[in-house]
């Protein structure tokens, strides 16, 4: 049994729970349920599909509901330089809202682009322009599934990439070495191969530099401009044969003249460093340890890294990407019992996946432009003090968590811990108001009722245990199981405090059955629920996915 | 004698040793009279090192500029090269000046405060971020790699077993201090993070909240396991350390004024709670704080070369350091706390079209505080002809500043002279023997053979002065081939000093 050959066995709630969790930000309990029962294939092609549900999403709109132009798109504008900061954020609130709601498609699409996003990196801080942004980021949603080559010569010419890396400075007569490095230390070939060895050499940099020499950003922060984009410059361009090293069979790209020069050595180029053996490697890996495990030994590297790789780099693939993700999500390694729980959830993972899990719904953006910003602002607010901010990533390489030594790890400190608590303390003690009628909470009573048979008749049917409860609010919550140890102390010790026999519970519960509107029978069974609620989702257990 | 040979000795001698008047004739490890030695404040067991990360490999030729080169300066970065009567002098230095926006460093250089490291690197340098700065953080040759940092490992030797039994009666507070969010490579153990990551301590506190039980039940298998028990371990820690910092953080104060909010100077804000925690009594190792934005390769000046990211860059980091020196003299505690800045790497000599500059190789290293013996290790990069490659391709403009001193040098001289670390451990983790650079030394050691007015032989990367205790080590032979001055000269057996001449020694005065 191949660890890339695909997985057979029906999907069990957990392992349904495991794939939602990695191929999206994380699952609600009704997809779960959806997808219990199918085959591995059947649900990741589900998964696939459902891309084209959001194709075209409604554009992002103005979110500040004191303007007269609030629900309105702006994109179409021309540019405003003094709403820039706002509509950069207003254009990642659009597409968290889009990770976040809860329409019945869970797709691939968002988690995949915002692998993209990690990996070819334009920063918001530096590029500012936000036309430029919502440019990148709809690229890459469009491409996300489509084809590797295209994707590296899209984000080559990107007027964004051209501003964040230089490139739109880099002349014949002075080349900016900026993006030729990145362009393969981080996004094609990688810098080093699993052994250690460099995959090109200094000059093999310069060389690329000249390469891309000629392109340019078109109307930059330009106010009241209409239009932008970007352009080649055949004046900038060095028309002289670059040539590579040995890493590249020293490749020479002959030197061309002309407009269309820059697109012709562009594609060269791309086609040489997607020839490097190590291309194809280094991205798999990086998919492999943004969808399965960071750690990558030799056994992974020997029989999904390269097996993957071939695959994506044969002549039948030609490098889509597509393919790749579907063998990837429905291998035996994916659904290997070692690799659930293997990652410590992201910030997204983190408050994403809660805000799903708990069915917090999304107001609409067009219609319901003041709480949906509300709602943003304490998602995407979290997660920034979390230390993580789509489009607004801290360097070129992308978030230090998925390149650092220990990974995922590194999202843990005394700090973060602290902050992942208060947020999931936010809905268990909610205060965070999205509408007069909508706070953001675990619905308790809600929840506990619904599993209650015969409630509002104590005498037909038995109150619902301390088991029950606790089986009701971890069900699908973590990754892995909690042992009975754990069980019996998040009963006795927290729901029960440590002072009270469980049997107390059935007697407030049957209380509660008995008057339900009344408010402090409601409270006994709130303060109860809410403490281990609180303790659960502190547990070092729920910060993994 | 360093405490801990002192500790050593005295556990394991039956010399009779005399401390404040009490003679001891033989203890054992666990005896009382050990156990309070220990806790008492001995040589070096008070000091603190800050560390300085400026992220993105600053750009050491507009920041410590050489005006004996500046003709070479000028042509080499013509786009971006300060004007020659903006360069900040220095007292006492007439070769070297500071880029105009550090008027704060250089007052502390003028004050005795500051020393600058020139030209370092170290061999085959990396030109990536992530790799070189891993290399600086580690501590590592550009071929090897390691999984803990270089004040990691540090603290791992100095604090045993951290973090089983930690706090305990000895050691109360964290080891080592990071402001900031993700934690540092440079503070990671053997294991572990040797230090606690955090913004504020107050905020820091009330997240924390009171400590919770920590169930020590089975793991799960595999990764999933092994996570587990370092997010309980995080959580164990920080609980634990939660109400020492929150103390500390009460109880000192800032005496200086720092540059206010509207500056937007993390790193002010930073060291602002470094030295109120210094202040307050903490007695954690190392800070680790940073500042970033340095990855200057386009428009790193602005309309003119006086202003723009590179000089904002500059003014921060110059005013954060000036308060926070100004705040330890202040509240007492300058002489304990020494700091060092250290970057990805240096920028090219050379700029591009772009107004910026590329990745390059060596830079400046800054040290401040009271304890150090020089201001100045290494001399200015020969602007004329020292740069890399020696023979370029005719056509490339690119020019690259090379290593003088291996900043494992500084790194082993914080490690032996201001933390007091048995030599041979300070060689261990830093993976082998490194030279010093005489740093906190008066005594300028020979490291090679060679001509007395070559500066690459002495440990100070100088030609020695009339200041210098000059020592010639064995298997050097240095030739002299003028009158030469030294405060004193010692030639060690096997080492030789070959007159070339009728030339004469003579001290000072």
């Amino acid at each position: 049994m191949g660890f890339l050959d695909t997985y057979s066995a029906p999907l069990t709630e957990k392992t349904a729970a495991h794939l939602l969790r990695r191929a999206t930000f994380g699952p609600t309990r009704a997809e779960i349920l959806n997808l219990s029962g199918k085959s591995a294939s059947e649900a990741v092609d589900i998964l696939i599909d459902n891309a084209s549900f959001r194709a075209s999403p409604p554009p992002p709109v103005e979110l500040d509901d004191n303007r007269s132009d609030a629900g309105q798109p702006f994109l179409q504008k021309p540019f405003d330089l003094n709403r820039a900061t706002s509509y950069l954020r207003y254009i990642q609130y659009w597409w968290i809202g889009l990770m976040t709601e809860q329409n019945g498609f869970p797709s691939v699409l968002e988690k995949l682009t915002a692998f993209w996003q990690n990996h070819f990196v334009v920063t918001s801080a530096d590029v500012e322009d936000y036309r430029y942004i919502n440019r990148y980021l709809s690229f890459l949603r469009t491409n996300a599934l489509g084809n590797f080559r295209d994707i590296t010569i899209g984000m080559t010419k990107d007027p964004g990439m051209l501003r964040f890396q230089n490139g739109n400075e880099n002349t014949k007569t002075s080349p900016n070495e900026n993006y030729a490095r990145e362009l393969q230390e981080l996004f094609t070939v990688g810098q080093k191969n699993f052994a250690g060895s460099y995959n090109y050499t200094e000059d093999d940099v310069k060389a690329a530099a000249r390469v891309l020499t000629g392109w340019q950003a078109t109307n930059y922060f330009v106010p009241a401009s209409t239009a932008f984009g970007s352009i080649f410059n055949p004046e900038r361009h060095d028309t002289d044969d670059k040539a590579f090293s040995a890493h590249y069979n020293n490749t020479v790209i002959s030197g061309k003249s002309g407009n269309s020069a820059g697109d012709e050595e562009l594609s060269s180029l791309v086609n040489m460093l997607l020839s490097h053996p190590e291309a194809p490697k280094f991205i798999c890996r990086k998919l492999y340890r943004w969808y399965v495990n960071p750690n990558v030994n030799q056994d992974i590297e020997n029989q999904v890294i390269i097996p993957l790789a071939e695959f994506f780099a044969s002549p039948i693939n030609n490098f889509e990407i597509k393919p790749v993700l579907r063998k990837l999500l429905t291998s035996n390694i994916f659904f290997d019992q070692a690799n659930i729980g293997a990652i410590v959830k992201s910030p997204s993972e983190m408050m994403i996946g809660m805000i799903r899990f708990f069915n917090q719904p999304v107001p609409d953006i067009t219609t319901e432009f003041g709480p949906f910003r509300l709602m943003m602002d304490f998602i995407a607010g979290s997660m920034n003090t979390m230390q993580l901010s789509f489009l607004n990533q801290p360097s070129v390489f992308g978030s230090l968590p998925y390149y650092q030594t220990g990974y995922s790890r590194n999202w843990i400190n005394g700090t973060s811990l602290g902050y992942r608590g208060s947020r999931s303390d936010a809905m268990v003690y909610p205060f965070v108001r999205i509408k007069p009628d909508y706070l953001l909470q675990i619905d308790v009573l809600g929840r506990l009722s619904a599993i209650q048979p015969n409630f509002g008749n104590v005498t037909a049917a038995p109150a619902i245990t301390c088991e029950k409860v606790l089986a009701e609010f971890s069900s699908n919550l973590y990754a892995v199981e909690l042992t009975q140890v754990q069980k019996d102390f998040l009963i006795d010790k927290i729901m029960m405090m440590n002072s009270s026999p469980r049997t107390t519970w059935t007697r407030e519960w049957d209380a509660y059955r008995a008057a339900p509107s009344d408010v402090s029978k409601q409270n006994t069974i709130l303060w109860r629920c809410r403490a281990m609620l609180k303790y659960m989702l502190r547990m070092a257990e729920y910060q993994l996915f | 004698m360093k405490r801990r040979d002192f500790i050593s000795a005295a556990s394991s001698m039956a010399l009779p040793l005399m401390l404040d008047g009490f003679g001891i004739k033989s203890l054992a490890k666990g005896s009382a009279l050990v156990q309070s030695l220990r806790k008492t404040a001995a040589v070096n067991s008070d000091r603190i090192l800050v560390i300085v990360y400026l992220g993105g490999g600053n750009d050491g030729l507009n920041t410590v500029i050489p005006l004996e080169n500046y003709s070479a300066y000028n042509q080499l970065r013509n786009n971006i090269a300060i004007p020659e009567n903006s360069i900040l002098r220095l007292a006492g230095n007439l070769e070297t000046g500071f880029h105009p926006a550090m008027t704060g460093m250089r007052a502390l250089y003028d004050e005795g405060k500051l020393s600058i490291i020139h030209s370092v690197s170290y061999p085959n340098p990396d030109l990536s971020h992530y790799r070189s700065t891993d290399i600086w953080m580690t501590g590592v040759d550009s071929s090897q790699y390691a999984d803990s940092g270089w004040a990691g490992r540090y603290l791992n030797d100095r604090f045993p077993g951290y973090p089983n039994n930690y706090p305990n009666s000895e050691m109360e507070d964290p080891l080592a201090i990071q402001i900031g969010q993700i934690s540092t490579t440079t503070l990671l153990g053997n294991s572990e993070s040797m230090g606690i990551t955090l913004q504020d301590p107050n905020s820091f506190y009330q997240m924390i909240g009171e400590p919770d039980l920590s169930l020590e039940s089975g793991l799960p298998c595999c990764d999933a396991g092994e996570l587990i028990a370092y997010i309980r371990q995080q959580q164990v820690l920080a609980v634990g350390y939660a109400g020492e910092i929150k103390a500390a953080a009460d109880a000192g104060r800032n005496l200086a004024t720092y540059p206010d909010a509207s500056q937007k100077n993390d790193l002010a804000d930073q060291l602002k709670i470094v030295a109120r925690l210094i202040h307050g009594g903490l007695r954690s190792k190392i800070y680790y704080v940073s500042l970033g934005g340095f990855d200057t390769h386009s428009n790193q000046i602005g309309s003119n070369s006086l202003e723009g990211n590179h000089a904002e860059l500059l003014k921060k980091l110059s005013d954060a350091i000036y308060a926070f020196q100004s705040d330890l003299g202040l509240q007492g505690t300058a002489d304990k706390v020494l700091g060092m800045t250290f970057s990805d790497f240096g920028r090219r000599a050379s700029s591009n079209a772009s107004k910026g500059t590329d990745h390059g190789i060596a830079a400046p290293m800054f040290v401040f505080g009271t304890g150090m013996k020089r201001q100045l290790v290494g001399t200015n990069p020969d602007l004329v002809n020292g740069l890399l490659p020696a023979n370029p391709y005719p056509g490339d403009p690119n020019r690259d500043i090379k290593m003088q001193i291996d900043f494992r040098r500084v790194y082993s001289d914080v490690l032996n002279d201001w933390f007091g670390t048995v030599r041979s451990t300070t060689d261990q983790i830093l993976y082998r023997n490194f030279k010093t650079t005489s740093l906190f030394s008066d005594l300028v050691q020979s490291i090679a053979s060679g001509s007395w007015l070559n500066p690459e032989i002495w440990s100070s990367g100088r030609i020695p002065t009339a200041l210098d205790l000059v020592q010639i080590n064995p298997g050097h032979t240095v030739e002299v081939g003028q009158n030469i001055i030294a405060k004193d000269l010692q030639v060690k057996n096997g080492g030789e000093l070959k007159f070339l001449g009728n030339y004469s020694f003579k001290r000072p005065g």
